[in-house]
């Protein structure tokens, strides 16, 4: 018997020697702050369920638990893996994601019908199906990832999909709202700027680490600006083109400005130059003015921006029933289902779940449930920087900043342009508006944030494009 | 003002309380992650690399990891000798403090330059920073592993 279990015991270690040996680790912190987000979403859902039928229930307690379960599984998958990798993120986004269900639950549900296989779901239904992929995928993406070199080595790769992409939303792309935005492909449809952003920060995360040398170490100069080498700032000023291209053609402010912000960000980050961010700022805003001058839709935002009251019917409509739900959210606010009158049957503000939840949230949490949110963006950034702080080498270091950044800064300017701050552009609210291509891009940052996180992931492979800083010290000073 | 509107008051703020609860516990886990991290040693603090060297030693591009307290200067009993003509047999020292980088100049005949600026005495150094000694240029690094 015991030689039995002692012939035996050695075929059950064997077994997952294919996998890599299973040694869980243990993550308590995330586990406590699950338990507290599931304890903050059921509160938040009862207080739904109280306002929208009058009795002390969870409202769709159905939707909440496939959720938190979705939750769990990701927990129980990292904890498998046993990577030492971040334990404030996962709670973070969760929450989010959270507050999220409990806004598609109370807005009419026929805001979205989709139909999958012959059954159709209304907006809460289809939300919560991208919250789970969603979970799946950060999940998959921070478990699977243990290398970077598949985007290290192909940046370029990565760069030419990333502008074929442009390219067939450009030809191929469906117009909406006379935005044209969204590429369809047989049964599939999606936002391809949304997964653009993540290829981008690849891209110039290799680029900026790869020659992050020579941009800091030679000098032009244009007047009292001291600027990198001029062949050097060719990637800047075809990223430039590119935001700018996004504008006229794809009329997509958002992610025009979105892109150049990250663009600007990373370059600060990797050369620690203000005046590369000033010349950047100063292009942008000309090419703006002249894009102003140019083109009626974008001047047509500029106005509503700076003032909305000169048409309130018509263009202003959205940005003064924005201002009006801040304004009846108050301090704190309306308590959830409690706002938001609706007007004829729907809600008073156009493209609310995309666009403008922010608003909503206002209305119905109050400044004070805005902030914390805004706190909890805040903290995914501190992560990403933290991340990339600890990182082995620039390239890992650059990736992290720029994955947390390219979700602060959209935070910043959906929720700007929410509170009329700056003009309005559509962009997602991550993780909190409704959308599937928004909500998968962005897990998989997260995802790939997680995954830089890890304390014992591979060594970053040795430099091997230094040949051209070489080239150039090797010259002497002259 | 009935019962119900009151416990449904109640819960509102509950919710909107456990919200910050939440934040709170988070920033108290960053705070945590952060003063960890301050509390780390470092055993090699930062590098030299060189920048710019006309004489050819050191030798542009090579990196020097650096001590708590580095000497520098045209004598081999320094921890990076400088073979240029322009530095002096102990012209400086670089070294560690607290969390940060102080170079002193030793008196130096043709004195140490911080991104262009003469050290008088005793002055900060920050990583990113470019040290000149004599006609070498170095830049103060941080280390990655």
């Amino acid at each position: 018997m015991t030689a039995e279990a002692g012939r035996a015991s050695p075929r059950v270690a064997s077994l997952p020697r294919v996998l890599g040996p299973i040694r869980p680790r243990p993550r308590w912190q995330e586990l406590r702050l699950l338990v507290l987000v599931a304890l903050a979403l059921g509160i938040g859902s009862v207080s739904l369920g109280a306002t929208m039928t009058g009795t002390f229930a969870l409202h769709d307690p159905w939707g909440l638990g496939i959720y938190l379960a979705a939750l769990g599984g990701a927990h129980v998958a990292q904890v498998l893996a046993g990577r030492r990798t971040d334990q404030i993120l996962l709670p973070a986004v969760a929450m989010l994601g959270g507050i999220s269900l409990l806004l598609m639950e109370r807005l009419p549900q026929d805001l979205v019908v989709q139909r999958f296989f012959g059954a159709s779901f209304g907006l809460a239904e289809v939300q919560l199906i991208w919250l789970v992929g969603a979970i799946l995928v950060a999940t998959t993406v921070s478990i699977v990832v243990r290398s970077d070199n598949w985007l290290r080595r192909y940046k370029y790769t990565w760069a030419a999909v990333g502008v074929g992409l442009l390219l067939l939303t450009f030809v191929l792309g469906t117009e909406i709202n006379g935005q044209r935005l969204t590429l369809q492909i047989g049964p599939v449809s999606g936002q391809p700027s949304e997964l653009l952003k993540v290829i981008l920060v690849v891209f110039l995360a290799g680029y900026l680490s790869e020659n992050r040398a020579l941009l800091v170490e030679q000098d032009t100069w244009l007047g009292p600006l001291r600027l990198p080498p001029l062949p050097y700032l060719a990637p800047m000023v075809a990223m430039w083109a590119i935001a700018l291209g996004i504008v006229v053609v794809q009329r997509d402010l958002g992610a025009a400005l979105l892109f150049f912000g990250v663009f600007l960000a990373l370059l600060y980050a990797a050369t620690g130059r203000v005046s590369l961010v000033v010349v950047g700022l100063v292009l942008f805003l000309l090419g703006s003015a002249a894009m102003a001058n140019l083109f009626d839709h974008i001047r047509t935002r500029i106005d509503i921006w700076i003032d909305p009251f000169s048409d309130p019917l018509g263009a202003g409509y959205q940005v003064i029933q924005a201002l009006h739900a801040f304004a009846r959210g108050g301090l704190l606010g309306m308590g959830l289902g409690g706002g938001l009158p609706e007007i004829g049957g729907r809600p008073p503000i156009p493209e609310i779940h995309t666009d403008f939840p922010l608003a909503a949230l206002g209305e119905e949490l109050g400044i004070v449930g805005v902030v914390a949110i805004l706190g909890i963006y805040l903290v995914i950034i501190q992560r990403g920087l933290r991340i990339g702080v600890a990182a082995a080498d620039d390239f890992r270091s650059l990736l992290a900043i720029g994955l947390a950044l390219v979700i602060g800064i959209q935070a910043f300017i959906i929720a700007a342009g929410n509170l009329k701050v700056l003009p309005l552009t559509g962009v997602t609210l991550p993780f909190i508006s409704y959308g599937g291509s928004s909500l998968l891009a962005n897990a998989l940052v997260i995802g790939l944030l997680l995954a830089l996180s890890d304390k014992g992931v591979e060594p970053p492979p040795r430099p091997t494009a230094s040949s051209r800083w070489r080239r150039l010290t090797r010259r002497g000073p002259d | 003002m009935d019962g119900f509107t009151l416990v449904l008051w109640g819960v509102r703020i509950l919710f909107l309380l456990l919200l910050y609860v939440f934040l709170a516990r988070v920033v108290r886990a960053l705070l945590r992650d952060l003063r960890a991290a301050a509390r780390e040693p470092v055993d090699r603090p930062g590098r030299l690399v060189v920048i710019e060297s006309p004489a050819g030693e050191p030798a542009a591009g090579r990196s020097f990891g650096l001590d708590v307290i580095t000497p520098l200067g045209r004598d081999v009993n320094n921890a990076i000798v400088i073979e240029d003509p322009f530095a002096s047999a102990e012209h400086a020292v670089l070294t560690y403090r607290g969390r940060s980088w102080y170079l002193e100049d030793l008196d130096s005949t043709n004195g140490s330059y911080i991104n262009g600026q003469p050290v008088d005495g005793v002055a900060a150094m920050s990583y990113g920073d470019e040290l000149q000694i004599g006609q070498v240029r170095f830049r103060l690094e941080r280390t990655r592993s």
